[in-house]
């Protein structure tokens, strides 16, 4: 597979012409056909339908369009790191995270992007998961964590970072701080406080709460307005294990077999990925995030071999 | 340098140990490597070596232009933890580690596996090696190695429990053939070794000649 294959094909899918798309790649339409054809070949099927005037995707071609444009960015993304990344340009990073997302999250990944994208500018926004993913599709934010298994847009790249568990938090004291680990029993009698606009607990509080929801009293959107009333003793605030807590806080995680709470990225499909969004994409999608967040790992993965 | 099996003896045990559907599959995936005449595409001697920057196994950034200012610098393309030709070269390279550092080298391993599984490799098999997560694909491709994983072959694989897109975090299947290049501290390829069969790969002491001879040159 070579690079000028996937972008001959990325302008017939775009302008779902072959004429037009040979114009935009400055190449003959009989060299384009070629390429594509090729990539067709070595794909194992054809990924446009050509009906004299209409040209179509195909069911493959729409398959393996996302990661091909993917592919095609990370490339432009090596042969620009020469030029731009020796510029003094101003390298904007706009990261939308949910209400159970933690900044402190971002410091390790952000710091190490730092060293290597001179002029970056971040810019931090907090918002409910469908605003955000709002806010991608309108390009105000470049990537977004969220938590939960929300199913994104069509048109939003998703990846799993990382699964944690939640933790009661109470102040120091409290009975539960008695116990190392809680079940939902434990919290039949406990005040909870309401946290408004959550994202990815459904399933949790779900389990928590079969039945119905207890009477909630207090509530906030804001987790370190939640952390407040909880230091009051207004309830027990449910939160990711990941999240800072105030020091007059304890943290008590729930067993493991308590559903765990994922923290997924988005991005936007088929958007050039600027020098800033590419590193932050890449690191994050390796990065160890348990690290450093007292987060406990899920259960290790054997490894299997095969040639 | 730490005395390890050659590649070869490591390539023969390996071939003994097949069954029947692995061979199907090793015939099936190299004769359409061949087939399709993948490795043309890959860079040659001389050709400009691609600059890249690209998370190590723990997710800090590393950059291509910045290691070969000190020397040489090795790349690896592996297929995958996954894959026991790969991680038997692995294994050698970490033997050799000493003589690369000799030499003056810079080396680095490079697949597309993404997530825990370069970390899992590298602790598992006690790698003191740098291990690179080509994240889609986009150094593999832009050094012409890049094919998609036919779908019968990714079939086999699934069966054998290994989900290769899943460990790249990709909608489609995809794998760089396993090469190995030696970069002048210039830019300018000084060796390459690219075998579609994939079974093949360079001896250590290969590499460290080629690495001398980048450095004399």
């Amino acid at each position: 597979m070579e690079l000028h294959q996937i972008r001959y094909f990325l302008a017939v899918a775009e302008t779902l012409n072959f004429t037009r798309a040979a114009e935009q790649c400055n190449v003959t339409q009989p060299a384009l056909t070629k390429a594509v054809q090729k990539l067709e070949h070595e794909l194992g099927g054809p990924l446009l339908l050509r009906e004299r005037n209409l040209t179509q995707l195909t069911d493959l071609g729409k398959q393996v369009m996302p990661l091909l444009q993917r592919t095609f960015a990370s490339a432009q993304a090596v042969r620009a790191r020469a030029s731009e990344f020796k510029r003094k340009d101003v390298a904007p990073l706009k990261v939308g995270l949910a209400p159970t997302v933690s900044a402190s999250l971002l410091i390790s990944p952000l710091g190490e992007i730092s060293k290597h994208v001179p002029g970056l500018e971040v810019e931090l926004v907090e918002g409910a998961p469908d605003e955000l993913a709002e806010m991608l599709l309108n390009g105000d934010l470049n990537v977004a964590l969220v938590g939960g298994d929300n199913a994104a847009g069509a048109r939003i790249d998703q990846w799993r970072l990382f699964t944690e568990k939640y933790v009661a938090l109470v102040p120091t004291g409290h009975p539960l701080t008695q116990k190392s680990q809680i079940g939902v029993e434990d919290l039949a009698e406990a005040a909870i406080l309401e946290r408004v606009g959550h994202d990815g607990d459904e399933a949790l509080r779900r389990s928590i709460f079969p039945e119905a929801e207890p009477p909630f009293r207090h509530r906030s959107r804001h987790d370190g307005h939640l952390q407040h009333l909880a230091v009051a003793g207004f309830g027990v605030l449910l939160a990711p294990e990941h999240m800072p807590h105030l020091d007059e806080l304890s943290a008590v995680p729930f067993r493991d077999d308590a559903p765990r709470h994922s923290i997924h990225m988005l991005v936007i499909q088929g958007r050039p990925y600027s020098p800033a969004l590419d590193a932050f994409v890449k690191v994050a999608r390796v990065k160890d995030w348990s690290a450093g967040h007292g987060i406990q790992p899920s259960a290790g993965h054997a490894s299997a071999l095969a040639v | 340098m730490t005395s390890t099996k050659p590649l070869d003896q490591i390539r023969a045990e390996l071939f003994s140990a097949f069954d029947q559907h692995e061979w199907v599959n090793y015939d099936r995936l190299t004769d359409w490597l061949r087939e399709t005449d993948i490795a043309s595409n890959a860079l040659k001697v001389g050709d400009t070596a691609p600059d890249f920057l690209l998370p190590d196994w723990e997710g800090r950034l590393v950059s291509s232009a910045r290691m070969r200012e000190k020397g040489p610098l090795v790349l690896s393309f592996y297929r995958g933890g996954w894959c026991p030709f790969c991680t038997s070269e692995l294994q050698a390279l970490h033997g050799a580690r000493a003589a690369f550092d000799e030499a003056g080298a810079t080396l680095v391993v490079i697949s597309p596996d993404t997530m825990h599984f370069p970390r899992d490799l590298r602790r598992e098999k006690g790698l003191d090696l740098t291990l690179l997560s080509d994240v889609d694909y986009g150094v593999a491709i832009s050094y012409g190695l890049l094919f998609p994983v036919p779908e019968d072959v990714r079939t086999h694989y699934l069966e054998r429990g290994v989900d290769i897109g899943a460990r790249h975090g990709s909608p489609v299947t995809m794998l760089p053939v396993p090469a190995t290049y030696v970069v002048r501290s210039d830019g300018r390829i000084a060796s390459a070794f690219v075998d579609v069969d994939f079974t093949r790969r360079q001896e250590p002491e290969a590499i460290l000649a080629a690495v001398r001879g980048a450095v004399g040159a």
